[in-house]
């Protein structure tokens, strides 16, 4: 579904992604992990059209992405939930919903998608016409994933849904990805820090260190191998 | 007739001139703060958009015939009102044409976010448009002349056959018409999809992006219904106030005045900060000498930036 084929970035004369290839196919659980400043964030910009490859492809379905303007990507089945939530602040939870509807698909589904993503976290209902600035990190977070839903996407990113949350609702946080994925029957691509978690509930995974795949693999290959154990699970 | 009453007479006065000033303050400021609020963009530029506003009103009474046509009453509304659309494609033109090049997406990330560039854009947009202007259609001040302008209603008398206000023609429809404008533009940008779209934009460019907003049209739009909004409320004052092409400076000040103490970024604010400028100016002239009137809306001004630096009706939401 989605293919990156040697993708370079560079800010200024900073490499940032220097030939990565990822593939993901349809109906993959797929995580990204690695240290800070590895390049995963830009990875995802690179997706989404905010940054533009230097050098290599990207595709989507087969379409040539990089021809595809970032406003028209979301059209297409992409979904990106950004780092650090970016929720609208001075909108309401309710209006930041609305605006993840923006595509043609999701104003199509919004009746459903809205009962599905106010299920899955119920206390946004209850805060729908809060200012989504006013709300606490973890609210955010499930504005931020509910507004990813609300285009009804085939393609699900998700950038570090955990940075500076509370351990138990990081581990809610990620019981809801894996119960959308299953319901949605959605193709999902996580960049994580948390490597545990993030390996836990993934198909395949990638490790990311400065611009470069170090390593790729299944579940199981990853969980066990040594240079994941010793470096990221702390075993 | 004794003194307190022809003391509250004057006050009364006073506050419906106020009131009447005020109403047409706060749609020009709604004009420039719809362009601040979504693209973040100081237009220095918006007092002389104003001033082309006044002029395409002007030249659709009188040379296009609507005066006639229509007669003095209603023509003069209708080409005020008319001025929006003409003056929503021109702004529309100026910023595909220059003030996209300067803001937006494409200067993220630049040293000052492309303030600077923006700043000396939108004041030599200005002054050409004001030296423009000057050309085009002289110096020698114009105005859209009706019975309206020279005719007043009487309000009152409220006390026996005393205390009476009363209220210009003119004035009075430039206050409703004014009113109606804002309130469709507040539900436009509160309720409608493509409202909440521009709130989007102005609140987060990536995070829209994101959403598949295109941002770059946001912005347009935003620059085109700040140029419209502001030109109509000058369309209004052109009913009842003779101008030349250099008005817009009488006025730019007044605007962001009234952005100011209404709360930058804040729509409903800018209405509000108008409105309050339009009652000081007023207000201040039954204590105070005509020449100090302005004197008097900076003071009021210092005083709020000095305890409500945020403005009345900016809100302090911290980014997530």
């Amino acid at each position: 579904m989605l293919e990156l084929d040697d993708v370079h970035v560079a800010y200024g004369g900073l490499k940032a992604l220097a030939g990565v290839s990822v593939k993901v196919g349809a109906g993959d659980f797929v995580s990204i992990i690695g240290p800070n400043g590895a390049g995963k964030t830009t990875l995802f910009k690179c997706i989404s059209g905010i940054v533009a490859p230097v050098q290599g492809t990207i595709r989507f379905d087969g379409q040539d992405l990089t021809k595809v303007p970032a406003a028209d990507r979301p059209h297409l089945g992409i979904a990106h939930v950004p780092e650090g939530r970016q929720v609208f602040p001075n909108l309401s939870v309710l209006e930041n919903l609305e605006m993840g509807a923006w595509t043609y698909a999701g104003r199509r589904d919004w009746t459903d998608n809205l009962e599905y993503i106010l299920g899955l976290f119920p206390v946004l209902a209850s805060r729908r016409d809060q200012l989504a600035g006013t709300l606490s990190g973890g609210e955010q977070q499930m504005v931020a994933i509910g507004r990813g839903l609300a285009s009804s996407p085939r393609l699900l990113m998700l950038d570090e849904p955990s940075m500076g949350l509370a351990p138990t609702i990081v581990d809610s946080i990620f019981e809801r990805i894996v119960e959308i994925r299953r319901d949605k029957k959605l193709t999902v691509l996580l960049v994580e820090q948390r490597a545990v978690e993030a390996l836990q509930s993934c198909d395949r995974g990638y490790v990311l260190e400065t611009g470069r795949v170090v390593l790729e693999g299944g579940h199981e290959e990853l969980l066990s191998d040594d240079r994941v154990r010793k470096a990221y699970l702390g075993i | 007739m004794n003194d307190f009453l022809i003391n509250l007479e004057n006050v009364l006065q006073a506050l419906s001139a106020g009131l009447l000033l005020g109403g047409i303050y706060g749609l020009m400021c709604v004009g420039l703060g719809i362009i601040f609020g979504v693209m973040r963009v100081i237009n220095f530029g918006q007092g002389d958009l104003m001033m082309v506003g006044m002029y395409c009103a002007f030249y659709l009474f009188t040379t296009l015939g609507i005066g006639n046509f229509l007669g003095a009453e209603v023509g003069a509304i209708v080409a005020a009102l008319l001025t929006g659309p003409i003056m929503y494609v021109f702004g529309l033109l100026l910023h595909r044409f220059l003030v996209s090049r300067v803001t937006g997406v494409r200067v993220a990330g630049l040293e000052g976010e492309g303030h600077y560039a923006q700043l000396i854009l939108t004041l030599g947009m200005a002054l050409i448009l004001a030296n423009g202007g000057l050309l085009l259609f002289g110096s020698t001040p114009v105005s859209i002349k009706s019975s309206l302008s020279s005719s007043a209603w009487e309000v009152g008398p409220f006390v026996g056959e005393f205390v009476s206000i009363f209220v210009n023609k003119a004035r009075g429809i430039a206050l409703v018409v004014s009113l109606a404008v804002a309130a469709a533009l507040y539900f436009f940008i509160t309720r409608s999809r493509l409202g909440k779209s521009l709130r989007a934009a102005a609140d987060n460019p990536e995070a829209a992006i994101y959403m598949g907003i295109d941002v770059d049209k946001a912005h347009r739009m935003a620059f085109g219904i700040g140029t419209a909004v502001t030109a109509v409320a000058g369309g209004l004052v052109a009913s009842y106030y003779p101008f030349q092409p250099y008005v817009g400076l009488e006025f730019v000040i007044v605007m962001y005045a009234g952005v100011v103490l209404g709360g930058l970024g804040s729509i409903i604010g800018a209405f509000w900060g108008g409105m309050i400028i339009g009652l000081v100016q007023q207000l201040a002239t039954l204590v105070l000498p005509t020449q100090l009137q302005n004197t008097a809306v900076f003071v009021v001004f210092l005083l709020v930036v000095f305890l409500r630096p945020q403005g009345l009706f900016g809100v302090n939401v911290t980014r997530a």
